[in-house]
């Protein structure tokens, strides 16, 4: 007898032994590639322009010249959208896994790049490049090209990385007040140095610059996708090789040792790619803040926190929530658009006081 | 066999055990007794390989420092003092953390139910679903003590022996899971395997320990059978108070009555 997949997924995780939740975690992550899905279709037919959804799907089909989309709407699509959703995609998927691999290695579900001034540092060198770019840095942005933007923000990141890893670790141990304040007082001293360059900035770099501290995956061109997307995707890629490692760290440094893990591999591998999907999602998006925080908070509740599953649930959630806050951010003040780290911090800032709320007796703060 | 020879070990500045001499035989519960701040779990520790040390430690004629972490791992395993996760694992997914490390399994193939006959042995049969933080502080180091029996299911694995490396094991148990946790370390030695303990209760080390070494001021001041190292002058002077060993009256096992409080 031919059995629906779905009705097969429920049995395994009505037999699944005591405890054993990696049944439960295979069927979300198949609901969430399909809300990945689903998520995408209606966010490239929302907008100003009111393309249909229908016209949309056939435009993807390639449906060519029986296609009801006339050329503008295939334009706004093709040209506008469609990079749009892919950057979206990648920096939500970033932002979430970043988050993910950052609590996983601090052991804490606290620690996220932007809260802890991961995010500030890598925005300090963007910021950089993008005020010093005509002039003081313009050899490096005459080599680099296109990939000096993302590449400052990734050098800013692992350098702030670096830093609050020093100062909170001691012994193996994270502690969480010291990594929170340290990330105060870099965070701090990364506006500071990025107010400087604020102050020297033109009109026009002004204006850029404003908008891209608010978040925005407004302006996503190919071009800028082929900068970001190939250094976010070595990072993604990275993951599934930490998430046993990140399992066994959750015993603390010494226990995963013993284990046979590399904890030290782990621990610069984790550290490199947080600041590489970090920094490319900074350097073209800006300050989206609070993805990483809400998304693997809200998969652990339901699927528990194995790395294995957790990862990946992070990047398609993260991917699918940073689209529906892009497509709010269009919808809400059309035509105009509101930056989208509006809408992630006016939801993600409660939720983090929830969960702040929530482990007030364990955090021990 | 676990060696220490001429073992020494300096934490900053400060020199926490200097020449330390220990021996692990396969077959034996060795416990570490000794008075608070004798260096027992810094010893535990280097042993376990936290610690960067000076003279030598082997594992089966294996220098323990040029170790790569997966071979340690499947030599030994090692349950430490206690352990908090920020993350709400359930308790069989942290038991089955036991699996990642060197070979779990009965030597031929890894038994996925492996977890739940180490959570059975430490009297926890029908805790697997539950979460691990929501457990009291004596249950919790039972759950650990699972984990690290999954790693080292087997006590000889390919004709080697393993390791059980226990820092404190019984520091937050009932006096029958005190027991339970002693059986099994006693069990793993007869089946071949080595045990290391460090042990606070020194009528307990008597009734389970096969050798017993004494730490005293970062050394090992003495070592050899509980009945050779129970002796009032050897103990009063290692733990600075009064005590009378005497002898349980059907047998030869020594017990330990303390006098007083202060010498």
């Amino acid at each position: 007898m031919n059995q629906p997949a779905q009705m097969i997924l429920f049995r395994r995780m009505a037999e699944a032994p005591e405890g054993d939740r990696s049944a439960r975690a295979r069927f979300v992550l198949a609901l969430l590639v399909l809300l990945l899905f689903a998520v995408s279709a209606m966010s490239a037919a929302t907008g100003a322009s009111d393309a249909s959804a229908i016209g949309v799907l056939q435009s993807w089909l390639g449906g060519g010249a029986e296609s009801t989309l006339s050329e503008r709407d295939r334009l706004i699509i093709n040209e506008i959208r469609l990079p749009r959703i892919a950057l979206g995609m990648l920096v939500g998927a970033a932002l979430a896994v970043s988050g993910a691999l950052m609590q996983g290695l601090f052991r804490n579900p606290l620690a996220d790049p932007g809260i802890i001034g991961v995010s500030a540092g890598a925005g300090l060198s963007a910021i950089s490049v993008i005020v010093l770019g005509h002039t003081l840095l313009a050899p490096v942005i005459l080599v680099l090209g296109i990939f000096a933007l993302p590449l400052a923000a990734f050098i800013g990141g692992l350098a702030t990385t670096l830093v609050l890893y020093r100062v909170a670790t001691r012994r193996g141990q994270t502690s969480i007040a010291t990594m929170l304040l340290a990330g105060i007082a870099l965070a701090a001293l990364a506006g500071a140095f990025s107010g400087v360059l604020i102050y020297l900035a033109d009109d026009r770099q002004l204006r850029d610059l404003t908008f891209w501290q608010l978040g925005s995956l407004g302006g996503a061109t190919w071009t800028k996708l082929m900068a970001a997307g190939p250094v976010i995707a070595v990072a993604l890629a990275a993951a599934p090789f930490l998430s046993k490692g990140l399992n066994a760290l959750a015993l603390g440094e010494a226990s995963a040792r013993h284990l046979g893990v590399p904890v030290q591999r782990i621990k610069a591998v984790a550290i490199v790619a947080v600041a590489a999907a970090t920094g490319a999602s900074v350097a073209f998006t800006g300050g989206i803040g609070f993805v990483g925080i809400v998304v693997p908070h809200l998969l652990r509740l339901i699927i528990g926190p194995d790395h294995r599953y957790l990862l990946p649930a992070s990047a398609l959630l993260g991917a699918s929530l940073l689209l529906l806050a892009d497509a709010v951010s269009r919808t809400i003040v059309a035509p105009a658009e509101l930056p989208i780290g509006i809408i992630t911090a006016v939801f993600g800032a409660p939720f983090f006081l929830w969960v702040l709320l929530r482990r007030r007796g364990i955090l021990d703060l | 066999m676990i060696e220490a020879r001429d073992l020494g070990v300096s934490i900053g500045a400060k020199r926490i055990l200097s020449t330390v001499h220990f021996a692990c035989e396969p077959g034996h519960v060795t416990a570490i007794v000794g008075p608070n701040g004798s260096g027992k779990s810094t010893l535990i520790r280097a042993i376990s390989g936290d610690l960067p040390y000076d003279g030598s430690i082997t594992i089966n004629g294996r220098e323990l420092a040029r170790l790569k972490p997966a071979d340690a791992a499947m030599m030994r395993a090692v349950l430490p003092q206690a352990v908090t996760l920020s993350f709400p694992y359930t308790v069989r997914e942290v038991v089955s953390l036991g699996l990642l490390g060197g070979y779990a399994g009965d030597g031929k193939e890894q038994d996925e139910r492996l977890p739940e006959r180490a959570l059975a042995k430490v009297d926890l049969a029908g805790f697997a679903g539950r979460l691990y933080q929501e457990l009291s502080g004596g249950e919790q180091q039972r759950v650990q003590l699972a984990r690290v029996l999954c790693q080292v299911w087997t006590p000889v694995l390919e004709e080697r022996p393993r390791y059980l490396l226990l820092d404190e094991p019984v520091s937050s148990l009932d006096i029958k899971h005190q027991l339970i946790v002693l059986r099994i370390a006693r069990e793993f030695a007869e089946r071949g395997g080595g045990v290391i303990a460090v042990l606070h209760d020194l009528n307990l080390t008597v009734a389970f320990a096969h050798r017993v070494i004494v730490m005293h001021r970062g050394q090992s001041l003495a070592s050899g059978t509980p009945e050779e190292v129970m002796r009032d002058a050897l103990l009063s002077e290692v733990f600075d108070c009064q005590l009378k060993v005497g002898a349980i009256p059907d047998g030869s096992t020594p017990f330990l009555l303390p006098q007083t409080a202060v010498a």
